[in-house]
């Protein structure tokens, strides 16, 4: 009796919400609708006035021909991350990612908003008053949720084709690495953050790990890093021998990654590791190693990747 | 009372029996510090190496990474401990430490401030770290003699807590304006011995000579200055300059640990509150037992810093404040306070 009630009240607001889904093109023809974290949103047909919140969605926009009005900076800069900082010209920086000012964003008049899957309510309620926002579900610490979000911003800035080519060429471009590297048995690998108090060493679920995996690179990060944390507290310099791999990356926030790097071997802890001896320490930009996402992220680390394991 | 006075800085018998009982238990500190560790050489591998037995994973640990972090710890523990009954002695105040006054947080944003122009050299570190603890040292002390705070015990500590608080903000301040130096910049707000080699600590030394040389020079006239400024003036001496060489010492210490490890608080406050406990309030004496005191509470906590989240380690910094702060609510609760 209750579930015959119940599949009646889903069957009628099924056909509710199809009915209203076969109105809307009436009422708005130049509009389409993408299914966000807060429900559907209704987005226009080409947007012009892009602003986005989220490093991942920048990327997008950029990959897929888009250029966004203002973006927030990237993670420790006070711009976009360097790899994707040639696209522009002048870019309006509307705060950091924790930090959004608002009044930056409204001065912009965007007709489409991206933001990061982590968007907090309030933040969201204020941001959809000014325009369309698009909020990816928050899939937590996932290697391959940038897949669906490229997808999802790629969707609402009705590029999909381009979107999904952008996909395809990673996907061919990780392939390629791949099978050059499978001459060789698979190497492994541990990406770390240096720290003078000692490394801390980054989860096996971030988008580079995932990346690095599909290129045939065996990423791990020692059994260090807690579920759904993105990187270990700095590792006790007795425990140093454990990030010893075939190839260590070292990320750094500051671009002199070859200073870190002198500065992690003056420790004679790190100097002793066998990856150390065999030079096969690769200093990385921790701006895209450990902070970006996206498309043409992928890209610039696959190419760094190739550089470094490349004779 | 008077014999002891005129016994300067040579400890009597009592004193010297405390002294021998607390360097018996550093040794023993020391050598647990050499055989306990996150790592996977436990106590008893470290033991077997000790004894002669070869095992090189066991002598790397011990003599790269334990034995220079243990004398790290020595260093340090005697320089904030020394420095905190310098400190209380010339304010007047049992509550006057280095790391509340703001005297580590000026060390630490000295040396931040410099990493952010591009400083990298140890021993220029040093200089700046003690350029930083001296700044901080006058501007609380001037604010204290400003308000005249010098006689409320706890509102010198407001002053300081308010200048620490602006310092380390605005060491956060250049932690967010240039992340370029971020990583070595966090180091400079919670102190830590992990990863400090044997080159830091010889950088140290000429300083803290210096530091030890105006300390035996003013140690007899800050004794007469306890006894109020017109007794120590009718002994002949000069408080402004007494005060002023006292401070000079305690920068040059407070810096040189802070260069060092990092700022640690509370070292200079429970250690010579220990020394008076077992000591009496005789500046001369306190400041001998300072010297096993500090080595032992930085020691001890660093060890348990390597055990408490291992394979990890916790900041040290974050365990003396755990130690520190229930000595400070006892301090303040005490009767007894301003009377020093």
């Amino acid at each position: 009796m209750g579930t015959g009630r119940f599949c009646d009240k889903v069957m009628g607001g099924t056909l509710l919400a199809v009915a209203m889904l076969a109105l809307m093109p009436l009422s708005a023809w130049a509009e389409r609708s993408v299914e966000t974290a807060y429900g559907v949103v209704t987005v226009p047909e080409a947007p012009q006035r892009v602003v986005t919140l989220h490093e991942g969605a920048l990327d997008v926009a950029v990959a897929t021909g888009v250029t966004p009005l203002g973006a927030v900076t990237t993670r420790g800069g006070d711009n976009v991350a360097r790899y994707l900082a040639p696209h522009f010209d002048d870019i309006a920086i509307v705060g950091v990612v924790r930090e959004i000012n608002l009044e930056a964003v409204l001065a912009l008049e965007p007709d489409l908003i991206l933001a990061p899957p982590q968007l907090a309510e309030a933040q969201y309620r204020l941001l959809s008053r000014m325009a369309p926002t698009v909020v990816p579900r928050n899939e937590g610490l996932d290697p391959e949720a940038w897949r669906s979000e490229t997808r999802l911003f790629a969707q609402a800035l009705g590029r999909e084709a381009e979107g999904e080519a952008a996909l395809d060429d990673v996907d061919a471009r990780a392939a390629e690495l791949a099978e050059r590297m499978a001459a060789d048995e698979r190497p492994s690998a541990v990406l770390v953050r240096w720290m003078p108090q000692g490394p801390m060493v980054m989860s096996e679920a971030l988008f580079t790990a995932g990346l690095l995996r599909a290129a045939g690179v065996a990423i791990h990060d020692a059994g260090l890093v807690r579920e759904g944390v993105p990187h270990s507290d700095p590792l006790s310099f007795e425990n140093l021998s454990r990030v010893d791999a075939d190839w260590l990356f070292l990320a750094t926030l500051n671009e002199e990654g070859r200073e870190a790097l002198e500065a992690a071997k003056a420790s004679p802890a790190f100097a002793r590791l066998d990856v150390v001896a065999r030079d096969r320490v690769v200093p990385v930009d921790g701006q895209l190693w450990t902070s970006a996402t996206g498309p043409l992220a992928a890209q610039a680390i696959l190419d760094q990747l190739d550089a470094a394991l490349s004779p | 009372m008077l014999a002891m006075q005129h016994s300067g800085l040579l400890p009597d018998r009592r004193l010297y029996r405390a002294m021998a009982g607390l360097s018996v238990l550093l040794v023993l500190v020391c050598l647990a510090s050499l055989l306990l560790g996150a790592g996977d050489v436990g106590p008893a591998r470290a033991w077997a190496m000790l004894i002669g037995q070869s095992d090189p994973e066991a002598r790397f640990v011990l003599e790269s990474l334990r034995l220079p972090r243990t004398l790290v710890g020595l260093v340090v523990g005697m320089a904030l401990g020394v420095a905190g009954a310098l400190l209380q002695a010339v304010t007047r105040n049992p509550l006057a430490e280095p790391g509340l006054l703001g005297v580590s947080a000026g060390a630490a944003f000295a040396v931040a401030l410099a990493l952010v122009l591009g400083a990298t050299a140890t021993t220029m570190r040093i200089g700046v770290a003690q350029f930083g603890a001296m700044a901080g040292c006058l501007c609380v002390l001037g604010v204290a003699r400003v308000s005249g705070a010098g006689n409320d015990p706890v509102r010198l500590v407001l002053a300081g807590a308010a200048l620490t608080g602006l310092l380390l903000s605005l060491t956060s301040l250049l932690l967010l304006f240039d992340q370029r130096a971020a990583d070595e910049i966090r180091f400079w707000i919670v102190g830590s011995l992990a990863g400090r080699r044997l080159e830091h600590l010889v950088a140290l030394m000429p300083s803290l000579l210096v530091a030890v040389a105006l300390i035996l020079a003013v140690a007899r006239p800050l004794a007469a200055l306890s006894l109020g400024e017109r007794v120590a003036s009718g002994l002949g001496h000069r408080p402004g300059l007494i005060r002023l060489l006292v401070i000079v010492a305690v920068a040059l210490l407070v810096g040189a640990a802070t260069a060092t490890a990092g700022p640690i608080a509370f070292v200079g406050l429970v250690v010579p509150f220990a020394a008076r406990a077992l000591a009496g309030p005789d500046i001369r004496r306190t400041l001998w037992l300072c010297l096993p005191l500090g080595p032992l509470m930085v020691i001890t906590a660093d060890i348990i810093s390597r055990l408490l989240v291992a394979p990890s380690e916790l900041p040290l910094g974050v365990l003396t404040a755990l130690c520190g702060a229930p000595v400070l609510v006892a301090v303040v609760r005490a009767r007894r306070m301003s009377t020093l």
